[in-house]
């Protein structure tokens, strides 16, 4: 009985209900008070139902419980840790404050959400295996798509690094928490709600508008693009929360003598990550309500009947989105470069270069969002300040692929599954960046825009890119998260197949782009027929290979051999503690003493505990 | 100092002056400033880029709302006084007191801002301008509540004598959020109300 008052999963069953209720029934009055016609619009109120019961999940959970107490004044015990960390499976469905347990609730629902997305690719894959039209309809293709994109980018691509972040990042600095705990359980709360919205879209008839929702077009599908609109908000909320968090994390909570330059790199990717998505997720929010409001309030944002414009939509969107594109790929390169120092056994090659590219990518990341639209009509001067600056993104780009291979360059490569899924990531994302430099210019572009040429870049980007070093970090972190070693062998079995099947998926769609074979359409011309049943065949390949990696984790995690507590012989800190580390990470703080990547310099070290005795050897940022 | 580290597994800043809680609300801000950014975006992409103009011989009120302003203006400093009667170490009531003079002054441009809607004499759905004008004024006049909704709660605290001189972090957080929207209703009045029609 008291399980349904206390913060837990029981709550949410009554207290969104009802603030979705009192939503519905202040709306009906306030129509019935301002005369509105018709009062009963089914849309309205289940729009303000969805956003209300939102709030009220979290209420239920228990986010608002210590915040409530506080502000009102009552009494609060500063030193209950009863929400912190987990003592049993149950306690990983609940409100917990613990970043550990945050990280690994975020991996383990992003992942989930990785399978549904794929698992819509695969049935449009095998629509898409033979010409003509054979098990769904053109509508059915289109939401399938819709879902594809949408559930991959809000619900796994960006918040799988927050949750690999939110792991590690406390642990590699030194810390003992997030600056925010609560918060941090917030956000993560908020993105299983996020999940929830946009795979229920399809009870309404799903949005079939690709993960961009352009307007005009949005304005005609059915309620399901409402909830889409709401998912992306509830998600791009998420990730606000959890950038706040990190760049508080980084900036203040550092231990004694982590300098910026002492930190590893997956925290300098971390905090341009960070800063970009506290600038650029907003934008994404406001583009989202106009349209919103466009849908079910009748205004006229985008629409020209009353003098809106469609293109503010785009401007306003890729302003985001396109950031966007390195919120989802900047976490994972700093992944790599840890995942390669490490097993390479060699200090990072231009440390400073790669942090200063990350916040350079940053920077720049802002002045491109137009070329998303060389073919949409824009003002037409904006087409080549946007080409050079796209053009210039190379270049930080290209600092990190050759610090990458010049880490590597001489050093005593390990080829363990994580390195291997490192090495991976750069051929296919070279691939990928190549691709993307042909695109940036604009006549090239122009010619082959909203062909499969572009799916082939955005792919090899994002699977390719970002999808590959995800693994890599799942595989490296493995063993610190469950102290256990994963099977090595099926490891390498799950790289080969992934990697040998990403290219057979991606790779023929350049051939059928430059062919002219339009992308979002359900059927095609005859002469496509052999090279999509090669990405069908490898697509599903793809889809089998990823079981592989369920089992080996599932198994490992309770049957692995032990790992110790730096099975990598890692300097960072998060290989100094037990494998899984303590609830409070650290019995005492740790003072750091030199640069993160010291490998093969004899006895020195990244950190000490304050009862060791200290190595004091200054050779800053090495 | 081991023993220490292990009972208090508090939060402490390692290296900052400025509170982590500031800070985190300081960077939040940043992203509400973003927010308003992209209705501005579109807001300058109408007016500017496009050129298109208020409804028919419509003129924006901005004499009325100036005085509008000038209230929110004055409650930004009366909201900061709260803060230094907590300094010089008064008493709860003097905090409650310079918090309700700002909550009333915030209501009061509130209430102007909802009179204005009334009158004003075109809606949202009539074209774009009107849409981008509510919005604008809108997203504000939610901020301006949620910052009532702080003021109310903070007043709360201040009853139960709650604010002392070493405990105002949640105090000196409501008169940054204050300030914010202040700031952006500043911004807003300059380039809604008094851009000139070209």
């Amino acid at each position: 009985m008291t399980a349904v008052l206390r913060p837990t999963l029981a709550r949410c069953l009554w207290t969104t209900p009802l603030f979705a209720a009192i939503a519905v029934m202040v709306t009906f009055a306030a129509r019935s008070i301002f005369g509105m016609d018709p009062v009963m619009q089914e849309n309205t109120f289940l729009t303000v139902a969805y956003i209300f019961g939102s709030i009220g999940f979290i209420v239920g959970i228990g986010g608002m419980d210590y915040w409530w107490t506080w502000i009102t004044g009552g009494e609060l015990d500063e030193e209950d840790h009863s929400q912190h960390g987990a003592k049993s499976w149950q306690d990983y469905f609940k409100f917990n404050t613990d970043h550990k347990v945050i990280g690994i609730q975020y991996i383990v629902f992003t992942f989930i959400m990785y399978l549904v997305g794929g698992l819509f690719a695969e049935v449009f894959r095998a629509e898409l295996a033979k010409p003509g039209m054979q098990s769904i309809t053109n509508g059915q293709y289109n939401e399938l798509i819709s879902s594809h994109g949408t559930i991959m980018i809000f619900t796994f691509m960006v918040p799988v690094f927050a949750g690999i972040g939110n792991y590690v990042i406390p642990l590699m600095i030194g810390a003992k928490d997030m600056a925010f705990p609560r918060l941090n359980a917030v956000s993560f709360w908020l993105l299983p709600l996020a999940g929830i919205i946009l795979l229920s879209a399809w009870m309404y008839g799903s949005y079939d508008t690709g993960w961009t929702a352009y307007p005009t077009l949005q304005d005609q599908s059915p309620f399901g693009q409402t909830l889409f609109q709401i998912g992306v908000i509830i998600a791009g909320s998420s990730s606000i929360a959890t950038a706040v968090n990190f760049l508080v994390t980084i900036v203040a909570m550092r231990a004694p003598g982590m300098t910026l330059f002492r930190m590893p790199l997956l925290c300098w990717a971390n905090l341009a990550t960070s800063a970009l998505v506290v600038a650029a997720t907003p934008f994404v929010a406001g583009a989202m309500f106009m349209a919103m409001f466009d849908r079910e309030m009748g205004t006229h944002f985008f629409t020209t009947e009353g003098g809106g414009t469609a293109l503010a939509y785009q401007h306003i969107f890729w302003f985001y989105s396109h950031p966007a594109v390195y919120i989802m790929v900047l976490p994972g390169f700093g992944i790599i470069s840890e995942v390669i120092a490490t097993h390479a056994r060699k200090p990072v090659f231009g440390y400073r270069a790669v942090a200063f590219s990350s916040a350079g990518i940053a920077v720049l990341g802002f002045s491109v969002w137009a070329h998303h639209m060389f073919a949409s009509g824009m003002q037409s001067w904006l087409r080549v300040p946007i080409m050079f600056a796209t053009l210039l993104i190379a270049v930080p780009t290209g600092i990190k692929i050759f610090s990458w291979v010049g880490t590597m360059w001489g050093g005593v490569v390990r080829l363990t599954t994580a390195n291997l899924f490192a090495i991976g990531f750069i051929v296919a994302f070279v691939i990928g960046g190549l691709s993307g430099v042909m695109l940036a210019s604009v006549p090239f572009d122009l010619s082959i825009t909203n062909s499969y040429f572009i799916v082939a870049h955005f792919h090899y980007v994002l699977f390719g890119g970002s999808v590959l070093t995800v693994f890599a970090g799942f595989y490296h972190w493995f063993p610190k998260v469950t102290g256990r070693m994963y099977d090595e062998k099926l490891g390498k079995l799950h790289f080969w197949i992934t990697f040998i099947a990403l290219n057979g998926t991606f790779f023929p769609m350049h051939y059928q782009g430059l062919e002219g074979m339009p992308r979002r359409v359900a059927d095609y011309a005859p002469q496509f027929g052999w090279s999509n049943t090669v990405i069908t065949i490898s697509a599903f390949i793809l889809g089998a290979s990823t079981l592989i990696f369920v089992y080996n984790m599932i198994h490992s995690a309770r049957h692995g051999k032990p790992a110790g507590a730096n099975p990598w012989g890692s300097l960072t800190l998060e290989w100094m503690v037990s494998s899984p580390p303590p609830t409070f990470n650290f019995d005492t703080t740790p003072r750091v003493v030199g640069g993160p990547y010291r490998y093969g310099e004899e006895g020195v070290k990244h950190a000490v505990f304050p009862d060791e005795q200290p190595v004091e050897t200054e050779r800053v940022g090495a | 100092m081991a023993a220490a580290d292990m009972s208090t597994p508090k939060i402490q800043p390692y290296k900052t002056n400025l509170n982590v809680c500031v800070m985190g609300l300081i960077i939040f801000l940043v992203s509400e400033l973003a927010l308003f950014g992209a209705f501005f975006m579109y807001y300058a992409n109408l007016r500017l880029a496009r050129g298109v103009e208020w409804p028919g011989d419509f003129h924006i009120p901005a004499e009325a709302t100036s005085i509008n302003t000038l209230i929110l203006v004055v409650s930004s400093f009366t909201c900061e006084f709260a803060l230094l009667s907590l300094d010089k170490k008064g008493k709860g009531s003097r905090v409650f007191a310079w918090l309700f003079v700002t909550f009333i002054l915030g209501s009061i441009f509130l209430g102007l801002q909802v009179y204005e809607y009334m009158t004003i004499g075109f809606t949202p759905q009539d074209t774009s301008v009107g849409a981008i004008f509510f919005s604008l004024t809108g997203l504000h006049g939610l901020h301006v509540f949620v910052g009532l909704l702080l003021l109310g709660l903070g007043m709360i605290r201040a009853v139960r004598g709650r604010w002392s001189p070493d405990n105002h972090v949640g105090l000196l957080g409501i008169s940054v959020y204050w300030h914010f929207v202040d700031i952006v209703w500043v911004i807003l009045f300059a380039v809604v109300y008094c851009l000139p029609s070209s």
